[in-house]
């Protein structure tokens, strides 16, 4: 019963990325025809917004320091979902971790230099993965769903940021709600002057390569990838899926935490207000999403969803074309990617059926299990 | 007899020929006729020039190993996969299926193998989710219901239509499957697999069914790997391998042995000797064990021992405990009452991972639920109990080359079919994943297996080697725990025989002294049956 199945491994493995530069390439066109059929011409736009993302080199580096923070919370999201556990809480953990990381870095002082910047940067992690933490306990030991829980904590990270920016940390004696100006030996360092780049790119990288290795080469990562592959048969190997989902949901947070400390404590206003985290928890999500939850590929996603924000704004002031619209492009990859699941899925069962007479494509009557 | 008079013109309704007559002249045009069905998936042929004739009131049976193109084929006549070539003819008319509906409207049905119900809707409702509703959905429950009623005392099927799904036993929703399509006016019933949960008992009455059926002019395809089964009640039996048709032949007069190597394409051995026990010390006690629910008992003071180098087998029918024994005696549920003891030791088994390191394994019955992770590599899933040992990983950190020089190992010793590790598990047919599951399980050499259906859903070439692993492990002195639905896989195996039902281990029986009428009578509960 031996089949040329390395072919079509090696097709199947292909149709994921055909499908996500292919759902790009769609959200560009849909958004460039809407610039079109508003009467501005689509080619300047698209220079616009080129110039914009990549223009010069200081522009370049905005793009790439803003991808920093999407890449670290598409990791969280990958790691959230190698257990099957989703984290829609992200945005949510990053605050957590952007306001303790900002109370290490504004309350401990008297720590020199690189060191304050490692405890503030870890206790970010800490506070975005307990944030996550919480979320996780009562998913296994009161069954809340987990995307509930998390999606809801994000409106309370929320609206606890708004209240400590207003409140226990605003700086004395400025007008905006915002904290104090965080100490240099807590900021991250420039990588290039006078941009918003830092060096901490390196160490995203560095966790990009890292996770990866981890989820293929390690037991965390074994256990991990098996009981979000099949739960049950983790179990019966004996796997202790419940901790190593809340692990999951943990490290996860840990990410997103990590990701909120770096934006204030890399950011060029050195200082944390309220709207600092904006949007990154999301498009993250975004990021991952069109990354198929590989690792590496969350590089290049997180730079296309950065390019194009960073360009809307160019492309806003050049012709007035508002920058939003980027949103529709995000909009449209976004809907491609997850749809095209369910066909890649489809492909899939076609095979099986092939394959194997018994499988069943669909879910399988499954007994519920007393537990 | 109104509803009986609707019932007949309803199996004419749609077909130009009128009525189907019983027993039809040879030359009449068969019920219905595939010819030269060709389908293909990307680089896969599932069917090529499959050419099927089913008359009216015959009762066809179709054998293949899996990935024959069973399925596909009968994908096709269902509605769900349109071929790439050839026709299909009901009562020699041309018909073009587009989707199931249209299948279902020309009186095409299937009974598959796991079932198509809603487990918590009643009879009534499930029928009526079929029908295309002009008015409100479940206003016509009522009267689909009484409809039931009749067609159920008519065929002696009977199912309450009013009882909620979950609430039936297997046999019963099997008969409500039935029920099902016999509402629907199917004049062509397909029947998948259907005597894999049933008692040998149950088995003679839906056998007496499918001849009623018959008899009406209605024609039946009844798919199944038993062969004993197939000859005693087919007419014809159709024989597929490899995407092709090898042969029809009539049942009178054909044998197993001429069958199966028409399946396999080689020479079966049948006969599987059964080493003699060499029974040593106890490997396996349970003692006492009880498992409930809110509202039900599942299990009621099982106590049994298994023997170093013996084989206990435990029938009974699918639901009456079986899984939530294997549950507990592997860790995955605490019972409430009672212990098990491997070997002696102090340790009891209370997590898997307690039954693992106690020297335990297991062959799951349901290999997708539990026996392999399907979404990942074949190497995922030959590691996944061991793969944090200190002989394939490091502080955590898995040893990539030892990993994969056994799974190389295994691949080759356990005879998996596969071009690497790397391959996903989805990819493999059924007996290789099963191959997969034991060369994992076995491996560690574990003194007590318990195989839970370890043969469901395999074909015979597959099987053979399953019963090969067993019987190896027993003459290497290992204890195993078989639990099959399936009393002739017990008979082949086993030393000693019990019956589950309703959660009690009825009796243990010696299995040279025991008779397949006397477990297949404690199968169905005996004294409480009656």
């Amino acid at each position: 019963m031996s089949r040329p199945a390395s072919s079509r491994v090696a097709s199947s493995r292909l149709i994921g990325p055909a499908v996500s530069i292919l759902a790009v390439a769609v959200g560009l066109a849909v958004s460039f025809a809407i610039i079109a059929f508003n009467g501005d011409p689509p080619g300047e736009a698209a220079e616009a917004l080129f110039d914009g993302a990549f223009g010069s080199k200081k522009q370049a580096a905005a793009t790439v320091a803003r991808s920093l923070p999407l890449i670290l919370v598409a990791l969280g999201w990958i790691v959230a979902f190698s257990a099957r556990r989703i984290n829609v809480g992200l945005e949510g953990q990053m605050i957590v971790g952007g306001i303790t990381g900002t109370c290490a870095a504004l309350y401990l002082p008297g720590i020199p230099a690189p060191l304050h910047l490692l405890v503030a940067l870890l206790v970010g992690i800490v506070g975005g993965a307990i944030y996550a933490g919480i979320a996780a306990g009562l998913w296994a030991w009161r069954g809340v769903n987990e995307i509930v829980s998390t999606l809801l904590m994000n409106f309370i990270a929320l609206q606890l940021l708004s209240w400590v920016v207003r409140g226990p940390m605003k700086a004395p004696g400025v007008r905006s709600n915002r904290s104090a100006i965080i100490p240099d030996s807590a900021q991250w360092p420039n990588l290039i002057e006078k941009s918003p780049l830092n060096i901490d790119v390196f160490m995203v990288v560095g966790l990009v390569a890292t996770v990866a290795w981890m989820l293929r080469h390690t037991t965390f990562g074994m256990r991990l990838r098996l009981t979000g592959a099949n739960v049950e048969a983790a179990r019966a190997a004996g796997v202790r899926t419940l901790s190593i989902s809340m692990m999951a949901l943990m490290v996860s947070g840990g990410l997103a935490g990590l990701a909120g400390a770096g934006l204030v404590l890399g950011g060029e206003t050195e200082v944390m207000s309220e709207g600092f985290a904006s949007s990154f928890g999301l498009e993250g999500i975004v990021v991952a999403l069109l990354a198929l939850n590989a690792p590496y590929a969350a590089i290049p996603a997180a730079l296309l969803l950065a390019s194009l924000r960073q360009g809307g704004g160019l492309m806003e002031a050049r012709l007035g074309v508002p920058a939003e619209l980027t949103l529709v492009t995000q909009g449209v990859v976004l809907l491609f990617v997850t749809g095209s699941a369910a066909v890649v899925r489809r492909a899939r069962s076609i095979r099986i059926d092939v394959d194997g007479g018994e499988h069943e494509p669909a879910v399988e009557p499954r007994e519920e299990v007393v537990t | 007899m109104a509803d009986t008079d609707d019932q007949r013109s309803g199996l004419g309704s749609g077909v130009p020929t009128g009525a189907p007559e019983p027993d039809p002249a040879p030359d009449a045009a068969p019920l219905l006729r595939l010819s030269g069905i060709t389908k293909t998936f990307p680089g896969v042929v599932a069917n090529r020039d499959v050419s099927i004739e089913l008359h009216a009131g015959e009762i066809l049976g179709l054998l293949g190993e899996n990935g024959a193109g069973k399925s596909t084929l009968m994908n096709i006549v269902t509605g769900l996969v349109r071929p790439d070539a050839g026709a299909i003819e009901l009562n020699g008319q041309q018909v073009h299926l587009r989707n199931t509906q249209d299948a279902r409207q020309l009186g095409i049905g299937m009974v598959h193998q796991h079932f198509m119900l809603v487990p918590t809707m009643t009879v009534a409702e499930n029928v009526a989710l079929g029908m295309q509703a002009r008015r409100p959905p479940m206003s016509d429950v009522p009267r689909i219901a009484d409809e039931l009623r009749d067609v159920s005392a008519r065929y002696g099927l009977l199912v309450d239509p009013y009882a909620t799904v979950d609430s039936l036993s297997v046999g019963a929703r099997q008969r409500a499957e039935i029920l099902r399509l016999l509402h629907h006016r199917a004049k062509v019933l397909i029947f998948d697999e259907p005597t894999s949960v049933l008692t040998p008992q149950e088995w003679v009455h839906l056998s007496e069914v499918f001849r009623d059926l018959a008899a009406e002019g209605r024609g039946i395809i009844f798919i199944t790997h038993k062969l004993d089964e197939l000859l005693g009640i087919a007419d014809r039996c159709t024989v597929m391998r490899d995407g092709e048709v090898v042969g029809t032949i009539p049942a009178a007069g054909a044998d197993r042995q001429t069958l199966a190597t028409m399946m396999v394409g080689r020479e079966v051995v049948f006969r599987v000797e059964r080493p003699p026990v060499k029974a040593g010390d106890v490997a396996l006690e349970v003692r006492g064990v009880s498992l409930e629910t809110q509202d039900r008992r599942l299990l009621t003071d099982i106590s049994f021992d298994v023997h170093e180098g013996e084989i206990l087998g435990i029938v009974g029918v699918d639901g009456n405990g079986q899984s939530e024994l294997v549950q507990v005696l592997t860790g995955l549920v605490s019972a409430d009452d009672g212990e098990i003891v491997f070997h002696g030791d102090e340790r009891r088994v209370v997590t898997p991972r307690a039954f693992i390191d106690l020297g335990g394994a297991v062959i799951p019955e349901d290999r997708h639920g539990r026996g392999v992770a399907t979404e990942l590599d074949l190497r995922d899933n030959l590691m996944m109990a061991d793969f944090a040992t200190s002989e394939y990983s490091y502080h955590g950190v898995l040893r990539a080359a030892v990993i994969n020089s056994r799974c190389d190992r295994l691949i080759s010793q356990y005879d998996i079919r596969a071009p690497g590790w790397h391959i996903r598990v989805d990819q493999l047919s059924g007996g290789n994943q099963q191959k997969t599951v034991l060369a994992r399980e076995m491996d560690r050499q574990p003194s007590v297996l318990i195989a839970a259906q370890p043969t469901r859903g395999l074909d015979v070439g597959a099987v053979e080697f399953v019963y090969q692993q067993i019987n190896e492990h027993k003459r290497n002195g290992g204890a195993t725990l078989l639990i099959s639905t399936e009393l002739e896989e017990a008979f082949t195996l086993a030393d000693r025989i019990g019956v589950m039902f309703r959660g009690q281990l009825l009796r243990i029986l010696d299995a040279d002294e025991a008779t397949v009428s006397e477990v297949g009578l404690l199968m169905a509960g005996e004294e409480t049956a009656a």
